[in-house]
């Protein structure tokens, strides 16, 4: 059954420094219950909000960075509802009509596919650049059951960037690349952590064949996305497979149970009372881009044509692309002499496994070795010093300890004589493996290992070598 | 001589008149005349005033130039202060203390200002003559059957029963002038953006500007010169560099022009005052033109009033009982902020919120706020033509100051005291307002118009004319 996807994304620009209108902080997450507050993002009568330059300038770049159409001038909106946690009871947003002018009137999400190893595009409808609100929190953890809720407005006014798409969005799994993708330039650019709990969320509209357009709220990870994409497809195929009819309604995504559930049916569009906030006259967009764009900035796109025009693969670089410390590194290792496919190697693949298996961050820059020694242990390879599986085996382990110190060489060995001795004193594994125990070669080549610690020896030659000597027996 | 805020600086400077004696004289005005008059919302403790006289003092001695040390100063309620509760008027927020001072608020203390107490106003500054108070009506001095205008009635009265030298009151659709015309007094509504909106309490954003109140044109020109600047806490503010002007070169330099209908309709009593005072003007030697006409008056007021209910109904969503110290009850979120509503927003608060919120209704704003914004920008171009080669002069209100409860049992007629008095904020430029002379004891009040930062010439050309009238420093009962 055919089906159309479209999605709203509410980025935080959490690396902004500054909430929207005041210099509290964006990255609220740090702060003791309402300490992150002032009177501008409490909305207090009298404080006025004065648009922030970095915010704005983020969110163009944004904007520039998926071909949007920036206008002029920006205009903001307030949308009036009753909430908690909204402190003014309005939001200050960009909405179009009613005189709102958004950073960014129409664009392309042009995102990579890892799977297929290609681009793709998806139409961008506007983004617009609003205030969050404070976050509600109840006693007994829900609404119904909880005498008393508890405000918290450390969030209020945290900018966000909404990025609207159109409904054309292939699949499920298109969605999710497609909002990794638009994480991923929103961290290159400097607007984004997006790994900080609550730092974006997804609502998705679905509708299949002839059904009306439903709307799925609070995704809250890309992986939920795919799978609630994927429940609600099913859900509504069934119904219209089964002679029922999709109602225009808006459901909520219960990523504990993997289902959505029905939140309220639309019956009359909401009144939001829309109109130009007074406090914040039109802005001009020209100045801020020119200053935002002198910083050089990097979209996943630009860096990956850098590091396949040095041969290496796609695939690859894509796996060094999404983990920004590693292709930042890659980039500024081979700007010093480093081998290129060397380099890819050891950090998408093998560094990053040993990152990860240890348990350390690897979006942490510390985390990884300089761009000096990188240069160094590439061109133990190049010149065949050692082998790339010495250098994996017995050098990178080391690293991790201490990423920054004078690495101390281990010493090649000749294998030839240490497996001798290993066959001669292992009669029964010897046995055991010629008559066809695979797992006595491992440990045979175990053993060998053993022998030569502390110098650079690569396992795989060690196998074939045993294998070979085996052979003869 | 009179006694004004400029000679008293002065002998206070010289330390022929002690500040705590002077201070603690208006102290004793008030307790004697604020009973009948309640121009005062709330009212410094004698501490915190001694101790702020103390603070002037070692000021002085330790030789910091400040331009109003001493001086007695008095601030609407709707003005932020975290030292006095700021109400705004009104029930729901009874108690509330800012955590911060508004910009002004900063400027007159940084400049040795004692601020005595915050004044009275229409809940919210929405009305004209000070009676929608929830703190009860203020009279007015000159006489006490009469409201002395809104909706800075409080920093009016304040004034014309000497309690205090300087006065900031905030002016929306005239809600300075109206009042200073009704009390002998004077109020400039400042040109949009040159006064920080930073603390002011919002009723309509676009309109409206904390605006000076004295009893003489100089004395404006003091507070003016204070309170004036670029705030970067207001993105409305703008940065302009006003130059003074020496009221002595006056004669050749300004025209002003009379719109018939800026005067015509007004009561007779008031049209015969200007009419007198502007002969007299004219006489001096000021170009008077009669000929102008300005047809689209009669788009102003409901121009004026859809922009102004629809910004309300705006700010005044957040006030539901969970920021500030009045709550009313109830059992989920939605009934706690209606019973806070309900039962401490006056009857004039609700009404314009509900026809706030009408303008701004799927279906009705583009008849209601988009043709209203329309309307503005045509009446502001006109305005701004006209203002190019001549300062307008006009009546400040078309009738003398009502009788206490006559106005505001029909809100049409309350709506149309502020005919000539709206054109300014639509047209977001300065206008001034100062006595033009009496009519059976009762203050009658003439408007100055000019065109952006002209507010420098209103200054020059009212300080000349209260030289030749002598109608300054006028206190009721002296």
């Amino acid at each position: 059954m055919k089906y159309k996807i479209g999605l709203e994304i509410h980025t935080q620009l959490t690396e902004a420094g500054t909430k929207l209108f005041c210099d509290c902080d964006s990255n609220y997450r740090k702060y003791e219950t309402n300490t992150n507050i002032c009177p501008v993002c409490l909305g207090l009568p009298g404080a006025l909000p004065v648009p922030r330059r970095n915010p704005l300038k983020l969110a163009l770049l944004v904007s520039k960075s998926f071909d949007c159409q920036i206008p002029e001038y920006m205009v903001f909106t307030r949308k009036h509802y009753f909430y908690p946690d909204l402190p003014k009871n309005y939001q200050i947003t960009q909405y179009e009509k009613a005189g709102g002018i958004p950073v960014c009137l129409k664009g392309i999400l042009k995102y990579f596919d890892p799977d297929h190893l290609t681009w793709k595009n998806v139409t961008l409808r506007r983004m617009n650049i609003e205030e969050d609100p404070g976050k509600t929190e109840y006693s007994e953890g829900n609404i119904i059951l909880s005498e008393y809720a508890y405000l918290d407005y450390n969030r209020s006014g945290v900018p966000l960037l909404e990025v609207v798409t159109e409904p054309e969005i292939p699949t499920p799994r298109d969605a999710r690349k497609a909002v990794e993708y638009l994480l991923l330039t929103m961290e290159y650019i400097g607007a984004i952590n997006p790994r900080l709990e609550g730092s974006f969320r997804v609502d998705a509209n679905v509708s299949v064949e002839e059904g009306e357009r439903v709307e799925v709220k609070n995704i809250g990870s890309t992986l939920d996305l795919e799978k609630a994409l994927k429940y609600e497809i099913f859900r509504q195929s069934k119904i219209v497979e089964e002679g029922g009819k999709i109602k225009r309604e808006t459901r909520h995504w219960d990523s504990i149970r993997g289902v959505t559930k029905p939140l309220r049916s639309k019956e009359m569009e909401e009144e939001y009372l829309y109109f130009p906030d007074p406090d914040i006259p039109a802005i001009k967009t020209e100045q801020l881009l020119k200053e935002a764009m002198s910083n050089n900035f990097m979209t996943p796109e630009t860096i990956m044509n850098r590091i396949t025009m040095y041969g290496v693969s796609q695939r690859i670089a894509w796996s060094l692309i999404t983990v920004k410390p590693a292709a930042e590194l890659f980039l500024e290792s081979v700007r010093i002499g480093s081998d290129p496919k060397i380099t890819a190697r050891i950090l998408a693949i093998d560094y990053k496994g040993l990152l990860k298996k240890s348990g350390k961050n690897i979006y942490e820059k510390s985390n990884w070795p300089n761009k000096q020694v990188l240069k160094l242990l590439s061109s133990l390879v190049s010149s065949k010093s050692y082998t790339y599986d010495e250098l994996k085996y017995n050098i990178l382990p080391k690293l991790l300890d201490n990423n920054y110190m004078d690495l101390v060489l281990p010493e090649k060995v000749e294998p030839t004589n240490l497996i001798i001795s290993v066959i001669n004193e292992e009669k029964k594994a010897v046995e055991d493996f010629i008559s066809g125990k695979k797992e006595a070669l491992d440990y045979l080549v175990g053993k060998v290992l053993k022998k030569a610690k502390g110098k650079a020896i690569d396992p795989k030659t060690i196998r074939k070598m045993i294998e070979m000597a085996l052979a003869k027996h | 001589m009179k006694e004004t805020a400029v000679t008293i600086i002065e002998n206070l400077r010289n330390g022929s008149v002690d500040i705590e004696d002077y201070v603690f004289k208006k102290i004793d005005i008030i307790r004697k005349k604020d009973i009948v008059i309640n121009a005062y919302i709330s009212i410094d403790s004698e501490d915190f005033i001694l101790e702020r006289i103390n603070e002037i003092k070692r000021n002085m001695v330790s030789g910091i130039n400040m331009k109003i040390p001493g001086i007695v100063v008095s601030i609407k309620d709707n003005i932020s202060t975290n030292f006095l509760p700021t109400t705004a008027g009104s029930k729901i927020l009874e108690n509330y203390v800012p955590p911060y001072n508004a910009t002004v608020v900063e400027k007159i203390l940084k400049e040795g200002g004692i601020i005595i107490g915050k004044t009275n106003l229409d809940e919210f500054a929405m009305g004209s003559t000070t009676e929608f108070s929830a703190y009860g009506l203020t009279r007015n001095p000159w006489d006490i059957t009469r409201v002395p205008g809104g909706s800075s009635g409080g920093s009016a009265a304040s004034l014309a029963y000497g309690s205090c030298d300087l006065s900031l009151g905030s002016d929306t659709g005239g809600s300075v002038r109206l009042p200073a015309s009704y009390t002998a007094t004077v109020g400039l509504k400042p040109t949009y953006g040159t006064v920080s909106r930073y603390g002011l309490i919002p009723y309509a954003n676009s309109l409206e500007q904390i605006s000076p109140m004295a009893r003489s044109v100089k004395d404006l020109a003091l507070i003016w010169d204070v309170i004036k600047g670029y705030d970067e806490k207001d993105a409305t503010s703008v940065n302009y560099d006003f130059k003074t002007i020496n009221n002595k070169t006056i004669n050749n330099k300004f025209k002003i022009c009379v719109p018939n209908e800026f005067i015509e309709d007004s009561e007779q009593p008031i049209k015969s005052t200007i009419y007198k005072l502007l002969e007299k003007i004219e006489n001096e030697g000021i170009d008077i033109e009669y000929e102008g006409r300005f047809e689209k008056l009669k788009y102003a007021l409901p121009t004026y009033y859809t922009i102004a209910f629809a910004e309300a109904a705006s700010n005044l969503a957040r006030y539901d009982g969970k920021l500030y110290p009045v709550s009313s009850e109830g059992f989920s979120y939605k009934e706690m902020s209606e019973n806070t509503r309900r039962h401490n927003f006056g009857l004039e608060v609700k009404k314009r919120i509900l026809m706030g919120v009408l303008a701004l209704s799927e279906g009705f704003i583009n008849d209601y706020y988009i043709a209203a914004t329309k309307g503005r920008r045509i009446i502001r171009d006109e305005i701004l033509n006209m203002t190019k080669h001549c300062i307008i002069a006009s009546s400040v209100s078309p009738i003398l100051p009502p009788k206490i409860g006559e106005r505001i049992k029909d809100p049409l007629k309350l709506y149309a005291m502020d005919i000539y008095t709206v054109v300014a904020n639509l047209a977001g430029v300065p206008a001034l307002a100062m006595p033009a002379g009496f009519y059976n004891n009762l203050p009658v009040g003439i408007q100055f118009m000019a065109g952006p930062f002209e507010e420098e010439k209103l200054l020059a050309l009212g300080s000349f004319i209260e030289e030749k009238t002598g109608l300054y420093n006028l206190i009721a009962g002296d």
